[in-house]
């Protein structure tokens, strides 16, 4: 639960995410999408109760929620910005290379790493940015379009069990989108990432997800298969209306 | 070879010259690199000076211990009592905005000065010790050591420092200095990061203010005034504060320039040194800051160039 100047918005419950490949999340405005993604990543506190990660393949199951947040995206537990973040200063290059770098590589006295690192990283960063072609990979990230994307990359090559997309579409040219949604789908399918994706765009959720939450006024109202909650009375009135695109 | 051109007042001043580049190199990892503006520089120099001093003069060493015994203890006391002081203050400070860090490491500074005033049992107070020389080289042969161990110092810093820009290491600075949420939202511990920093970086400067009191061979509390601090910033900042070679060039260009060519090779009256020049320089380093500041505010070598290093490094 998490309430901020005593107005509750968000009062989970009971909720388990990440049972199916892809699982959507979705809901109005101010339904409580976002602080529900941050409390589970720690980046606000809860107020009440816990968040419990199960990692599967055996490993006994951890309390996220009193974990310092740096500690998640080596338990595999990772999420990618509904805001545009970056380091200004940092290109594109470096940028997946911070991310895939491991720590026992970045503490001072590693002086001469920098080459492993490369070696270590290269192939696979090559191959996403084969896929995704920047205008300057060794540059900078100049678009909006270009720093979503690189954030999505970071949190790939972060290598996640479960990685929750923040609106992942937005600012994001189609054709890029549809690239990234195929990528997701298949790490989802051949790879084991628990996904969930929050999304305004429903025609990625329709067509991506296997599972649905919907969202409001701070609690999951409904939980289902997209097609039963496409078509929900509840749904309907509280977020889609009558002649909704989307639907 | 002959060594007659190297006045005493010019050693001294290359001296004093190459540990103002020392701690600007330490000073360039936290602040050019990871952020944060440490204006505590002088509080760590201090503090490195005053513990080789406290150590040296006030444990009563045997006499069958030697001069360099002793010596070298101190000299790793001072190291280690300043990287414990640097991580505590790195753990105060790393939750700050910058104003809260100017003034967190600033009061820093201000508490060294005033424990040296007031803790006359251990420190001499405001007319300070006597700390005497461990090795014997004549006059001019130990100051000429010092020197030597003090460039070689420099010389190490830089090397590091210029590692550390080509490493991952180097990379995480830099993106704690520009997001460090999002750094941290990568899995990248901060905080120990930052501690650690501040660690080196102090033990770096009190390792450099250590061997001040050496070559000085008095310790007093004028020594530790915030002139030092300021040297080392305009230094940096003028050079370049996101440059490998910032430190060197900056600080060459202003204490190199003022301590060096102005005092030694201008003919200058003798009555200005005691009182005028202190203050001429204190004045021209401030007008040149705020020259920089207006028109190269990233420093005479300008911002950090890591597409070129980047390009490199990629293409092999």
């Amino acid at each position: 639960m998490k309430s901020f100047d005593g107005r509750v918005v968000v009062d989970v419950d009971d909720l388990i995410l990440g049972s199916n490949p892809v699982e959507g999340l979705i809901g109005p405005n101010g339904a409580g999408k976002t602080t529900l993604m941050r409390m589970i990543m720690h980046s606000v506190r809860l107020d009440q109760g816990t968040v419990t990660f199960h990692p599967g393949g055996g490993s006994s199951s951890v309390v996220i929620s009193s974990l310092p947040a740096h500690a998640m995206a080596s338990l595999g537990v990772v999420k990618t910005n509904q805001v545009i973040q970056d380091f200004e200063k940092l290109t594109i290059w470096d940028s997946l290379l911070l991310a895939a770098a491991r720590g026992r590589d970045e503490r001072p006295f590693r002086i001469f790493a920098e080459k492993r690192v490369w070696a270590q990283n290269t192939a696979e960063i090559k191959r996403y940015l084969d896929e995704f072609p920047f205008a300057s990979p060794y540059g900078f990230a100049k678009s909006a379009g270009e720093k979503k994307l690189l954030d999505i990359l970071r949190c790939l090559l972060l290598r996640p069990k479960i990685l929750l997309l923040d609106e992942p579409t937005a600012g994001l040219p189609a054709d890029v989108r549809d690239r990234v949604m195929a990528l997701v789908r298949q790490k989802a399918v051949d790879e084991y990432v628990s996904v969930v994706i929050v999304e305004h765009d429903l025609n990625v959720i329709w067509a991506l997800s296997d599972y649905v939450h919907f969202m409001a006024e701070g609690s999951v109202v409904l939980q289902g298969d997209p097609a039963w909650i496409r078509e929900h009375e509840t749904v309907v009135e509280k977020y889609l209306g009558k002649g909704h695109v989307g639907r | 070879m002959s060594l007659d051109w190297l006045s005493a007042f010019l050693i001294y001043a290359l001296f004093t010259v190459a540990g103002t580049v020392g701690m600007a190199q330490f000073l360039h990892l936290q602040m050019g690199l990871a952020g944060i503006g440490n204006f505590g520089i002088v509080g760590f120099f201090g503090l490195g000076m005053y513990t080789y001093g406290v150590f040296i003069r006030r444990i009563p060493w045997p006499d069958a211990m030697g001069d360099i015994l002793p010596f070298v203890i101190s000299m790793l006391a001072a190291v280690v009592v300043t990287a414990l002081a640097g991580m505590l203050i790195g753990w105060f400070i790393s939750d700050l905005d910058g104003d809260g860090v100017l003034v967190g490491t600033l009061g820093f500074a201000t508490v060294v000065y005033s424990l040296a005033l007031s803790e006359k049992r251990w420190t001499g107070g405001a007319e300070g010790m006597a700390v005497t020389d461990p090795v014997g080289f004549g006059t001019k042969g130990n100051s000429l050591f010092w020197l030597g161990l003090m460039l070689l110092l420099v010389v190490a810093a830089t090397y590091y420092v210029a590692r550390v820009h080509r490493s991952p290491y180097g990379r995480l600075l830099v993106a704690i200095g520009q997001n460090e949420p999002l750094a941290r939202s990568l899995g990248k511990p901060t905080f120990g990061i930052k501690l650690s920093l501040f660690a080196i970086g102090s033990a770096g400067m009190g390792l450099i203010g250590a061997i001040f009191a050496v070559m000085n061979h008095f310790i007093r509390p004028t020594e530790i005034g915030i002139e030092v601090t300021l040297a080392v910033m305009v230094g940096l900042v003028l050079g370049g504060s996101a440059r490998v070679w910032g430190a060197v060039v900056g600080v060459l260009l202003t204490a190199g320039l003022f301590d060096i060519v102005v005092q030694i090779y201008l003919p200058l009256p003798d009555s200005w040194y005691q009182i005028t020049l202190p203050v001429v320089r204190e004045m021209v380093f401030g007008a040149m800051l705020i020259l920089v500041l207006l028109w190269r505010p990233l420093g005479v070598l300008g911002d950090m160039r890591r597409d070129k290093l980047v390009a490199r490094l990629g293409r092999g």
